[in-house]
């Protein structure tokens, strides 16, 4: 799945992720899942093509706004800020990792659910938070099983 | 005079034994596991990159969208149906319409086909066109996302957005009609086709805007149309290869014969009934190609295929038997999909299916008895198959209707549990035609979907439009504006606290408040979807198969039909109206607690002696709607009044009025769910009571409950409703179905527009719901429509266990068993 270089690291980070959904790293769900898939569009040939030719631009915040991050598609690759950027195309507000983390992806996506219970507020458009999902998913999926 | 002409209408003669073609195909159905379709996502997708053109008009462009994914369109034979013609391509599918919600499968593209409910197959190439090549399309292009960027995002849709007060439900559909098949059935498409022509032809020469627009509308009803033509030829090249490829000389000529149907009609008149039945089908699956398959209901077939039979029986050419069977497979190609339901919407609209309604019985447009004999052999095949869909509703008018009629449609509940619905004839006619319809157009109409009313053909109606919470916008009256779901943020107008009220004639107005100020946002909403629908989504196609269209020269989108009307459904009536009544006893006429002691436990969930102590009391001796007590049936005649009149003083965007009415889907355990506690003493995510019914447990004696529900009906729901009643089967079926049919024949005599049954006790449904797997086929139904139990989510299944259940022998409530009061 992962050759070269990167695979070490990989792995690494795919471990790190894996512990997020055991919630000893639930806070820092954020920050993982985007380091990994960083580093999956640069090893993964397969996994890059999700954003070939994608241009997307998502800004997460924290609601005690401790957290403002920015993660900015195009031009095949992906850039990460820690700050606002300019004209988002969907903004995320969260009330913590562990409620961003069952927003986005697992064990049971439950994106109607975070919003009802309004753990999560979405302003923009939805369907590049359809798109992240499945790119975090993907990964998610790609995660070492527990034997 | 009566046109029934059979010695036995039960139909008892026939049973899925002697009709094994029937036995097999509805094995079949209930083995199949939906699959997800992208065909129709690939051609639309592939035509809009590939050939639009954005000069033409939102017309044209919808009918060569329509045409070319019809062209493309596969023709398949997934079984011995005698139908031909399928909604997808798969035997049991699931399209995808990217103009609305499509891209929500988007984060399960890859778990799809496994998740734990209601698994949707989707194959890994299927799933990797969706996320390389079809959504990624359609990232700023569906209803919703050019809504937000034509109007602006407007704070209306923002707070449609929260999901907690209302839901716009044009993001995901207009669907919900029933056209009208009488020309296509009399001309054939071939004859509406010329008809067009010759109107556009009339138009030639004339340069002003509105001919052109109108000569573009019949140009698109040309190219539309033409396309179920291309399918239809396409089947019968299908059918006629499979012919010569059959071993067995039977399948051949049976092939042979479905060739020559599909190549007969529609493109020209029926001349049988089996060609009758097959051309309306075709026309589904055209009808299905431009809009999404929610709720396009066929509508009142026993009475439009009726010449058909009754020339064929005649003839010699059709026996009952034959003609059973031809019906029963039409009800299979009708249930052939079900609704791409992402994961993340299981809580709101987990088991729905897709509801296409078929109506019986009832008066024709004379006012005289409509039922004749294909109206009991439709009845006899819904009875045999017992299926979700389609949709089975049964008119009856207590004056023109015989009562072997009201006795057999009972029988026929009694036997599935839950099939068909009653609807009743004099409260909604009545209430149709104080809409401004002609008298013998009320009297033609259909049931679309769950429960709503149209004039068959003829009203465009849009009865999905809002779907209200009226629990929020009483959380917004008991909290200034605010809900405790959405904090602190300021929603509504700042209303004074309630504290501070001094008589409920305060409250109500402040109620009235928070409410006008929701219908206000949600139906601006819908005024700027419906805008955007008609520059994205016109229906030339639909709007050949109505009355009103061909004559304007207007697209149904912009107000083509004869009638108009945009529907708004509610949530959470009976909570809300018993949460005043509540108030209004205990605070201002008892003077017991103070509205500050009840705010108080409301917001702290009744926890602690004091508020299981005031909650006891609120359940227990407050009034409540269901019964004879006259606050609770002044706040629910108070509440239906206002909202009839709140909505009618709207003119929606194709120039009709909006329609109130009282359906829930599952919205009212999704939405309970997630709200607090109200002042009837309900906690914090308790579901809500479905449709009109009341809260379960607050109605112990069956005819109060029914009079109490009955005297609301008429003129103030055009829309009509829901009343869910849950009876204990007896053993003896005829002399049940007998004081059932009394039962009905009372509650419409006292005016009730609607009742839905599930024959099931508590017991039952604790067991369906602890062993799925013994209960694969238990139908229910929920709030207007039916579904597999085992298919529903944990609320509603939980819902449906609670429901009030009464013995029909005593009109008693029978007591919850502990098991099912934990739940409740």
């Amino acid at each position: 799945m992962f050759e070269g270089i990167g695979q070490e690291l990989t792995e690494k980070l795919l471990a790190d992720f894996r512990k997020c959904f055991d919630s000893e790293l639930a806070e820092e769900f954020l920050q993982t899942l985007l380091t990994l898939m960083k580093v999956a569009f640069i090893v993964n040939h397969d996994y890059r093509r999700n954003i070939d030719t994608f241009n997307g631009r998502y800004q997460f915040c924290s609601e005690d706004g401790e957290v403002t991050i920015g993660v900015i598609f195009g031009n095949g690759r992906m850039k990460v800020v820690e700050d606002s950027i300019d004209a988002p195309h969907i903004t995320v507000t969260f009330r913590d990792g562990r409620t961003l983390l069952n927003f986005i992806i697992s064990p049971r996506q439950d994106i109607l659910g975070s919003m009802l219970k309004h753990d999560v507020r979405t302003e923009g458009n939805l369907n590049y938070l359809y798109k992240f999902g499945f790119m975090a998913k993907q990964l998610q999926l790609m995660m070492p099983q527990v034997g | 005079m009566t046109a029934v002409t059979l010695d036995e209408i039960g139909l008892k003669e026939f049973t899925l034994e002697s009709l094994p073609r029937l036995k097999e195909l509805r094995t079949q159905y209930f083995s199949r596991q939906p699959e997800i379709c992208i065909e129709r996502a690939r051609y639309v997708t592939q035509y809009l990159r590939e050939h639009d053109d954005s000069a033409h008009s939102p017309e044209l462009r919808q009918a060569k969208k329509v045409e070319y994914f019809l062209r493309h369109k596969s023709a398949r034979f997934h079984d011995r149906n005698l139908i031909a013609g399928n909604t997808t391509s798969k035997a049991l599918g699931a399209p995808l319409f990217p103009e609305f919600f499509a891209l929500t499968l988007w984060p399960e593209l890859e778990t799809v086909s496994d998740r734990k409910k209601n698994p949707q197959k989707l194959t890994a190439s299927e799933a990797s066109e969706l996320n390389l090549e079809i959504f990624p399309f359609w990232m700023d292009k569906n209803v919703l996302e050019v809504t937000r960027s034509q109007f602006d995002n407007p704070e209306c849709l923002q707070l449609f957005e929260k999901l907690v007060f209302f839901i716009a439900a044009k993001a995901g559909c207009i669907s919900h009609a029933v056209p009208t098949y009488t020309s296509m059935l009399q001309y054939g498409l071939s004859g509406l086709i010329k008809k067009a022509a010759e109107y556009e032809e009339e138009l030639a020469g004339v340069t002003d805007a509105d001919a052109e627009q109108k000569a573009d509308f019949f140009r698109a009803v040309q190219i539309s149309l033409q396309g179920i033509i291309v399918h239809a030829e396409h089947l019968a090249e299908e059918a006629k290869e499979l012919a010569t490829v059959a071993d067995d000389p039977k399948d051949a000529a049976e092939f042979t014969a479905m060739a020559a149907v599909c190549r007969s009609v529609p493109v020209g008149p029926a001349t049988t009934f089996r060609e009758a039945v097959n051309a309306i089908w075709i026309c589904q699956v055209g009808i299905h190609a431009e809009n999404i398959n929610m709720a396009m209901s066929p509508g009142r077939l026993d009475q439009i295929l009726y010449p058909y039979y009754k020339q064929d029986i005649a003839e010699g050419r059709l026996d009952i038997g034959r003609a059973m069977e031809l019906v029963g497979c039409l009800w299979l190609k009708i249930a052939d999909n079900v609704t791409m339901v992402p994961e993340a919407s299981e809580e709101l609209f987990g088991g729905a299916g897709t509801v296409p309604a078929i109506t019986l019985g009832g008066v024709g447009k004379d006012g005289e008895d409509a039922v004749n004999d294909l109206t009991y052999i439709m009845l006899r095949a819904t009875e045999l198959l017992g299926i979700r869909d389609p949709n089975v509703n049964a008119r009856y008018d207590y004056e023109k209707n015989s009562q072997d009629y009201c006795r057999r449609v009972s029988e026929v509940i009694l036997n599935t549990k839950s099939v068909p619905a009653f609807f009743n004839d004099k409260a909604n006619i009545t209430a149709l035609c104080g809409q401004g319809e002609r008298l013998e157009h009320a009297r033609d109409y259909a049931v679309i979907g769950c429960v709503e009313l149209a004039s068959s053909g003829r009203d465009y109606p849009a009865s999905s439009s809002i779907m209200m919470n009226l629990a929020a916008a009483l959380e917004m009256a008991l909290f200034g504006g605010k809900r405790p779901i959405t904090g602190e943020e300021q929603i509504g107008p700042a209303t004074p606290d309630p504290s501070e009220l001094r008589s409920f004639e305060e409250f109500w107005k402040i109620f009235k408040i928070q409410l006008d100020w929701l219908i206000e946002q949600a139906i601006t909403l819908n005024e700027y979807m419906g805008a955007v629908h008609q520059e994205m989504m016109p229906s030339p196609l639909l709007s050949a198969l109505f009355i009103g269209p061909m004559d304007k020269g207007v697209d149904l989108i912009r107000g083509g039909a004869l009638y108009n009307s945009s529907g708004a459904t509610h949530i959470a009536f009976a909570d809300v109206v018993d949460s005043l009544s509540a108030i209004e006893q205990t605070v201002f006429i008892e003077k017991k607690y103070t509205f500050n002691d009840v705010l108080e436990q409301v917001r702290g969930n009744f926890s602690g002696q004091k508020g299981v102590k005031m909650r006891l009391y609120l359940k227990n001796h407050t009034p409540k709607y269901g019964t004879e007590a006259v606050i609770a049936r002044k706040n629910a005649h108070n509440m239906i009044q206002h909202l009839f009149e709140k909505y009618q003083s709207h003119t929606n965007y194709r120039g009709g009025p909006y329609h109130p009415s009282y359906w829930t889907m599952t919205n009212h355990a999704g939405l309970g769910g997630i709200s607090g506690a109200l002042p009837h003493g309900r906690k914090a995510g308790e579901v809500f009571s479905s449709g009109i019914t009341p809260v379960s447990g607050a109605a112990p004696e069956l005819t109060a409950c029914l009079n109490a529900v009955a005297e609301l009906g008429g003129e103030c729901v055009p829309g009509c409703w829901a009343l869910n009643i849950k009876y204990t089967p007896e053993s003896d079926v005829a002399i049940m179905a007998e004081r059932f049919a009394q039962t009905i024949e009372a509650y419409f005599r006292a005016g009730g527009q609607q009742v839905q049954f599930n024959i099931m006790t508590y017991e039952m449904l604790l067991d369906a719901k602890k062993h799925p797997e013994k209960y694969p086929e238990l139908m229910v139904r929920v709030s207007g429509y039916s579904a597999y139990f085992k298919d529903l989510n944990e609320m509603m299944k939980d819902e449906l266990i609670t429901r009030t259940q009464y013995g029909l022998d005593d009109g008693r409530v029978v007591p919850l068993p502990p098991e099912a009061k934990r739940r409740h």
